[in-house]
This record gives structure tokens, C-alpha cells and sequence, in this order.
């Protein structure tokens, strides 16, 4: 896999579950929220696991590199910083915006899938790589609704995202398979469609079922029908790292011990 | 590394974008018009999903808030919230300070945990 190193299954690293990410078999990497972090200070947690050797990476929520705005050079230099900090070999965010017109929306939205958007998309995140010391990966967001006009496909849109920046993708499979389940989007024609040579790695999380739409909330158990989407990724391209991610209403760490498993189980599978 | 987009139809797109973003945002976060061509359902749908996940940070960050409001805190924290949608470059944690000064000045609030605030404001 060109560049990147294989990370193998991992967790992102939350406050509230820093002795359970520690002392948990398997875990080979995680990720922290770079927001969270401030430079100088790193939890005494996240400094033993560097000193284990387990690579830290940062992945950010507040660049909004889909606002219609110039990038704030600020939280990307935060970002870098912290990159530096936890000597990681890559950041991400998200293709999506959350501050528009003044207000914050408090949460990843969706960007149209125009040529205007994937212009404003592409300058954003160019200008955020040169400031930025490691590459880059950009994840797909889960939509509870969509623009009404959109010109590509959400595999169309991001492959020409990597062609003109060349950033990495960081595919979350529960993602894709929200955005099955609430807007249509077909998960298998995404992995046909999006440069997989440029996977960097694969998120995994839990959600919860609410009527007609589905809610990828991180704070539920992993569906089955997410670790299909897993597997359909796995058939085609070894990931070089999955990681699950969990952000409320943590379970037991045998709990999360055996969900760790389960996707390891998934990713080996297709290993031989 | 392909083509560049000359600075002025960047610039075009960017103001397009930025118009349709902030519609959006204001249909979402200040109940203003629903822009033409959505989902009104799915447009309630993700209201009430990003206020739901606002409601649960400031929750978070202010549990005692909550805990003295109860069965009060959900509603209130709705008109608050209806009120006062999140400014760009805003914390969460001065949402919830705001949150709590605004229960406060309409008597929801009683009135003796009011430097605790500002202890943790400091930090």
C-alpha cells in the first residue's frame, strides 16, 4: 500500500475511556480528537501509549474545509501541532462544512455534490495541505437529508477530490451504510467508484435505529449489516488499519473487547 | 495535480456556495424559510438531530444545570436554543454558560451557584 503503513485495528482514544483504550488486547493504534488536545498538555494517558509505541492520530472536526469560506489557517495549525506533537504520520477531517452565514451547526454536514462545492472543496484543502506538516485524509460524512441538486455521485465526487489534491480517504463503512439506509446512497457503487489505492483507513462505529431513519450516533452497538459494508470494502482492498469509533454511553470493556474482535475478524478474513 | 480554477470563477463559486450554506444552516438552526428543493421532513429530521446533539453537550458541560431543571431542562433548553442558534467560532462551553445565564435571568435558576460558573469559566 503506497505511503501509508499498515495500522492494523484500532480505537479512538475518548478521556472517558483512557484506562480501558490502555489496557485492551488489540488495540494496534488510535486516534484522538485533535479539538481536544491542547499542545503542551497531552493526557498522561495518550503519552503512555506513544511511549508504547502505538500510533496516535489526530483527526479533526472544526476545519469545515466544505464551508463556502477561505479555511481558518488557525485550526489547521492546531491540527499540525498536534500532529507534531503525537509524531503522527497523518491527520484527517471530514468533507463537510459546519459554519455558514455566521452560525455553527454543531455537527458534519453534507456538502452539495456540485462543481461548485468540489471547487471550493478542492482550494480549501489545498491551502489546508501546504500548512499542514503530514497528508491529509478526508472522511465521508453520514447525511440525514439531501441537496437537491447534486451533479456527481458521492464516489464521483471524492475520487475527484483525491485526483486534485491528492489527499487519502478515510472511508467510515457506518457512514455508508447510514447514508444507504436514509438517502439511497448505494455502498457498493461508492467502493466501485473511489480510488481505493488511496485508502488510508476505515472507521467503524455503532448507531440506532429510529423509525425510518437511521442514526449514526457512536454511543450504540455495531450493526451487522455495518460490518457487511466492512467486509464488501475487505474483498476488494486490504485497509491498512480499521478503527472503531465509540463516543457516549461506553459499554463494558469486554464490550468493546469483543467488537474490536469482530472486525479484526472481518479484516483477516480476507488475508490469506 | 490537475487543472487550477482561475480566482474569479473560485470566487463566484464561493459566494454561490456560501449563500445556499447559510440558507441551509438558517432553515436549521434559526427557523428560517426551508430552502427550495429539500426534504421538509428530512429538514425536521436533521433540525432535531443537531439540536438534540447541542442539548446533549450543553448537558454534558453543565450537569448540575440539568440536574436542577429536571424535567424543565428539555424544553427550556429548546427555546433557548431556538433563541440564540450557535454563533461561528463560539465554544460549546460558552453555550452552556450562556444556556445557564439565560435560565437565570428567567427565574429558572436559583441563584447561589452563580460563582461556580465563573470558576469554571477561567479555565
Amino acid at each position: 500500500m503506497a505511503g501509508i503503513r499498515d495500522l492494523g485495528v484500532g480505537i479512538g482514544w475518548r478521556s472517558e475511556i483512557d484506562l480501558t483504550v490502555e489496557r485492551l488486547p488489540g488495540v494496534d493504534f488510535v486516534e484522538v480528537v485533535a479539538e481536544n488536545l491542547h499542545i503542551g498538555h497531552l493526557p498522561e494517558s495518550v503519552t503512555l501509549l506513544l511511549e508504547r509505541g502505538v500510533p496516535v492520530l489526530p483527526h479533526a472536526v472544526s476545519l469545515s474545509l466544505g464551508s463556502a469560506d477561505q479555511v481558518d489557517l488557525r485550526r489547521v495549525e492546531h491540527l499540525g501541532a498536534v500532529a507534531e506533537a503525537v509524531g503522527a504520520p497523518m491527520v484527517s477531517d471530514h468533507v463537510c462544512f459546519v459554519r455558514a452565514g455566521g452560525l455553527d451547526s454543531g455537527h458534519l454536514m453534507p456538502v452539495p455534490r456540485t462543481r461548485d462545492a468540489l471547487d471550493v472543496l478542492v482550494a480549501n484543502v489545498r491551502l489546508a495541505q501546504r500548512n499542514l506538516p503530514v497528508p491529509l485524509a478526508l472522511e465521508n460524512v453520514a447525511a440525514l437529508l439531501e441537496w437537491p441538486d447534486g451533479e456527481l455521485s458521492e464516489g464521483q465526487f471524492l475520487a475527484e477530490l483525491v485526483e486534485r489534491t491528492d489527499c487519502w480517504l478515510l472511508v467510515d463503512v457506518a457512514n455508508l451504510y447510514a447514508n444507504a439506509r436514509n438517502i439511497g446512497t448505494d455502498p457498493q457503487r461508492f467502493l466501485d467508484e473511489i480510488p481505493l489505492e488511496r485508502l488510508a483507513y476505515v472507521h467503524v462505529a455503532g448507531g440506532e435505529q429510529h423509525g425510518d431513519i437511521y442514526h449514526d450516533t457512536h454511543a450504540h452497538a455495531v450493526l451487522p449489516e455495518v460490518l457487511e459494508v466492512l467486509d464488501e470494502l475487505c474483498s476488494r482492498v486490504a485497509p491498512p488499519g480499521v478503527l472503531l469509533e465509540r463516543d457516549d454511553n461506553y459499554p463494558s470493556d469486554t464490550e468493546i473487547a469483543g467488537e474490536l474482535a469482530a472486525i479484526r475478524a472481518v479484516v483477516d478474513k480476507h488475508r490469506d | 495535480m490537475t487543472e487550477i480554477v482561475n480566482e474569479s470563477s473560485l470566487s463566484s463559486a464561493r459566494e454561490r456556495l456560501a449563500a445556499r450554506q447559510a440558507e441551509l444552516l438558517n432553515a436549521l438552526l434559526a427557523n428560517g424559510p426551508a430552502p427550495t428543493g429539500f426534504d421538509e421532513q428530512r429538514l425536521g429530521v436533521e433540525r432535531r438531530a443537531l439540536l438534540s446533539k447541542r442539548r446533549g453537550i450543553v448537558r454534558m458541560l453543565g450537569p448540575e444545570v440539568a440536574d436542577e431543571l429536571g424535567d424543565r431542562f428539555r424544553l427550556l433548553f429548546d427555546a433557548y436554543a431556538a433563541e440564540y442558534p450557535r454563533r461561528a467560532g463560539s465554544r460549546a462551553r460558552e453555550d452552556a454558560a450562556a444556556f445557564e445565564e439565560w435560565c437565570r435571568a428567567c427565574g429558572e435558576l436559583s441563584e447561589k451557584r452563580k460563582a461556580r460558573w465563573k470558576f469554571w469559566q477561567s479555565n
